[in-house]
């Protein structure tokens, strides 16, 4: 028996020296014991234990969380190439990287806190410790005001740079090369829509577009502006457009052949120096100079495409909160506009947020389409609705691809109760999809552009098309990344298993949106909960009627009354009326 | 009882043995598909050297040649059908874009420092596939396609690169690296297809076979090394590399052929 027991004694400190040996020849980070204990209470979940952004929440999320092994940030304040600083990963973890999963730890974690978790990320990747200089920043210093003119100029570099591959004609991230991308990682990933700038992760000002532009971001298809990249570097805008326009030739002459050679060799020069920087070569004061001259036009350009970016996004916002955009559908007396009609810009839209279907399988967790946007006109017989959402690609039929997977149809459903509550306490329809009530549902597929069905729906599992499909007129369009669904309806229908629709009376309304392109399809979805509806009262027509009436009627009492008093006594009237 | 827990106890710390273990083991399967460099290497003149020669074959079932989706730039990109290339083979199974090295190799030549290294972006497509940088060098990338391209190298040792090139640039230059690593990836992120493969590499023993499958290692200095190769859909031989000795002045024929290994 002791024998036995020492044997196992043995082994124990056997292994126990071996796996000790493998532990301690290992490079002990020095970390604090909070970092590690507030990371793995907070950020292990998504990041995983050994920041590679394999904790067991990643498999679902998109974008995926950050593997910190590689050094790669996203969102810096420093150039190309370089690590952020300490203050850049702590106003991330404060702030949080909207449009992501990546929530603001600001109310959750103490100042101190957060920057004990900034120290501890660092120790996962030695290049922290490795780097001998810090990081160069990225100067704000020239800055180059908002103002139409700049926003011109960075609309043509928009184009010229090739903004436009991936961000589209109008910025809305529907590029010909969006559908393609994937990160470093192999990870699928999306061009921002440049026109909803609330989901930028690293923030909306101008200054953060514009350090997104110098110091690109890392990891993804997003390549910074560096020097020669971004420009003819070292030349200036004069010699640069010379060169542009002798290099679009299909053929040079020997003479433009000289030219441009020589402009390349004065191109030279500039990139020598800028490559001697990024190899970590001391630049000589002349070298310095000219890589300083160079880059002021790549900041000069940048700010100006800074600009542009700003520009296609609203000053801020729409308004989210429920109860603020309740869906006022505006009386007019003579037809209803139809779909492009400049009747619908005078309307204000009404912003309804989308979001990932997350309640049962399959379940989406990362939306690409941010919201619908929506206006509506009536008259006395007719309502027209106009549906405009973003998405960034086009699909109007199931394709597999080996790389990006399985793509479907896109399109929108717009969901109503069948009959409206009879009160404020009166109970809706369950929000998605319906249930024991059910909804009443104009399902649009983007295959049928000028198509819609009416649906009756009591549950996910128990969608019924109507026998009777009414004669609703719509019209869809698909253009830069934008789709455009119109939809006329006659107020009162002859089916009972429609709404019925009366002027002055809420209906709760809610919405469900569907990209292909991002796997969604039946239940797996982009969705609202209620919000509600109404057809806007009439200004009454009593309104302009009635007070002049009831003002005629009181001066004609007035003066009847003065006459009858006149009559009774006369001689006395000033002080009758006085009394 | 006693006994009881002393031998769960020794169950779990085998169980722990076994895991760390598994993780190195782990690593290393990473580290299949990448080449091998010498802790250090030094240059000397090399006089009478010898010389490695072969030809690579593919051994295996060739499958079936896979043809590209052009999704954009059809002019300019689809002008002629493109194929995948992380398996190209010749008549005779013979295997092109195969880097074959010398592992161990801690002394000899130095680079040949006039040597340009580009890559073209033609086509919408980079040639060459498979491209050896030696490390300090600075690679140029030319765009002859006169449309937009990025060019973005998935580094992980060094730092990862993402230039754009746009049209109007015909010819720009990355910066050299300081550490030997790879092979990683180029990709064009505009031009999803496009694909190459950069190695940076310590010494000068690195070549990469042709459409013939053809390879040529110049002035070895005579002795015993380990000869390695590393191919992109194939793997490589990082676990059994292949034993061959060279004599001065004499060329030594060594051809072999892969099968995949991934």
């Amino acid at each position: 028996m002791l024998r036995k027991r020492l044997v196992l004694l043995s082994i124990i400190i056997g292994f126990t020296f071996f796996i000790s040996i493998q532990v301690f020849t290992q490079d002990a980070p020095e970390v604090s014991a909070q970092g590690k204990e507030v990371y793995e209470e907070s950020c292990a979940h998504c990041h995983g234990i050994e920041g590679r952004g394999d904790g067991s929440a990643a498999e679902n999320l998109l974008p995926k969380p950050r593997d910190f092994t590689r050094g790669l940030y996203k969102i810096r304040s420093t150039e190309s190439g370089e690590l952020p600083t300490d203050q850049d990963l702590f106003d991330i973890i404060t702030e949080g990287m909207p449009g992501s999963s990546m929530p603001g730890w600001e109310t959750q974690l103490k100042a101190d806190e957060r920057w004990e978790v900034v120290s501890y990320i660092k120790t996962f990747y030695d290049g922290f410790k490795e780097s001998e200089t810090p990081p160069r920043q990225i100067s704000l210093k020239d800055k180059i005001p908002y103002s139409e003119d700049s926003v011109e100029i960075g609309k043509a570099l928009y184009t010229d740079q090739g903004c436009i591959e991936c961000h589209g004609n109008v910025g809305r991230g529907d590029g010909t090369s969006a559908a393609t991308l994937t990160d470093e990682w192999g990870f699928r990933t999306w061009p921002a829509n440049l026109a909803e700038n609330w989901n930028f992760r690293g923030g909306t000002d101008t200054e953060d577009i514009f350090k997104r532009f110098i110091g690109g971001i890392a990891g993804s298809p997003m390549p910074a502006f560096e020097g020669d990249s971004f420009e003819h570097f070292g030349l200036t805008k004069e010699e640069s457009k010379r060169l542009s326009e002798i290099e679009n030739k299909d053929e040079m002459t020997p003479e433009e052949e000289e030219e441009s050679g020589k402009l390349y060799e004065k191109m030279d020069v500039a990139v020598e120096a800028l490559l001697d920087l990024a190899e970590g070569t001391e630049l000589t004061p002349e070298a310095q100079k000219t890589y300083d001259d160079a880059m002021k036009i790549v900041y000069e350009k940048s700010w100006h495409l800074a600009n542009y970016v700003k520009s296609l996004s609203p000053e801020k916002r729409p308004e989210t909160a429920i109860g603020n955009n309740v869906l006022r559908s505006q009386y007019v007396t003579e037809d209803l506009p139809i779909l492009g009609d400049e009747a619908w810009d005078t309307l204000q839209e009404s912003y309804y947020p989308l979001v990932g279907q997350v309640v049962i399988e399959p379940r989406q967790f990362n939306p690409t389409i941010d919201s619908v946007r929506v206006k509506s006109f009536y008259n006395d017989t007719e309502v027209a609705f106009l549906f405009i959402w973003d998405d960034r690609t086009h699909n109007t039929e199931m394709e597999e691809n080996e790389e990006t997977g399985t793509s479907y149809e896109d399109g929108i459903a717009i969901q109503f109760p069948v009959k409206p509550p009879k009160g404020p306490t009166d109970e809706k329809p369950y929000f998605l999809w319906g249930g024991k009530k059910a909804v009443y549902v104009w399902q649009w597929k983007a295959s049928a552009k000028d198509q819609i069905t009416e649906l009756t729906v009591k549950g996910v599992n128990n969608v019924t098309v109507q026998e009777k499909q009414g004669d609703l007129n719509v019209k869809g369009e698909y253009d830069n990344g934008q789709y455009r669904l119109w939809i006329k309806r006659t107020l009162a229908t002859d089916d009972k298993k429609d709404l019925q629709l009366e002027s002055g009376v809420f209906v709760p309304i809610a919405f469900s949106a569907w990209d292909g392109a991002n796997g969604d399809k039946d239940i797996k979805r982009v969705m609202s909960s209620w919000y509600s509806f109404v057809l806007e009262p009439v200004p009454s027509s009593r309104r302009f009627i009635y007070p002049p009436i009831v003002a005629l009627l009181s001066v004609g009492l007035l003066f009847g009354l003065r006459g009858f008093v006149l009559r009774r006594s006369s001689g006395s009237v000033e002080t009758d009326i006085d009394q | 009882m006693k006994t009881k827990l002393l031998t769960s106890l020794a169950v779990f710390l085998v169980c722990g043995f076994g895991l760390i273990v598994f993780a190195d083991h782990h690593e290393k399967d990473e580290d299949m598909n990448k080449l091998v460099f010498p802790e250090k290497y030094t240059t000397m003149s090399v006089s009478a050297g010898g010389k490695i020669t072969g030809v690579v074959k593919f051994n295996g079932e060739i499958p079936e040649k896979k043809k590209l989706e052009i999704t954009k730039d059809e002019k300019v990109c689809g002008a002629e059908d493109k194929f995948d290339e992380s398996l190209v083979v010749g008549e005779g199974n013979v295997l092109k874009n195969t880097i074959v090295y010398l592992i161990d190799i801690s002394e000899g030549k130095d680079f040949d420092k006039e040597a340009k290294i580009e890559i073209d972006q033609k086509g919408c497509k980079f040639t060459p596939h498979v491209q050896i940088v030696p490390v300090g060098a600075r690679i140029a990338m030319l765009n002859t396609d006169k449309i937009n391209h990025n060019v973005h190298i998935f580094n992980k040792i060094n730092k990862s690169v993402n230039k754009q090139q746009p049209k109007t640039r015909r010819k720009i230059q990355l910066a050299a690296v300081k550490k030997a690593e790879g092979p990683v990836e180029v990709k064009c992120d505009i031009h999803g297809w496009m694909k190459a493969w950069i190695a940076y590499v310590p010494h000068p023993y690195f070549a990469v076979t042709n459409e013939k499958g053809e390879f040529t290692l110049e002035d070895v200095p005579a002795g015993t090394y380990k000869l390695g190769y590393w191919h992109e859909y194939c793997g490589s031989n990082v676990k059994d590399p292949m034993s061959v000795t060279v004599k001065s002045g004499e060329e030594t024929k060594q051809d072999f052929s892969v099968k995949v290994n991934k």
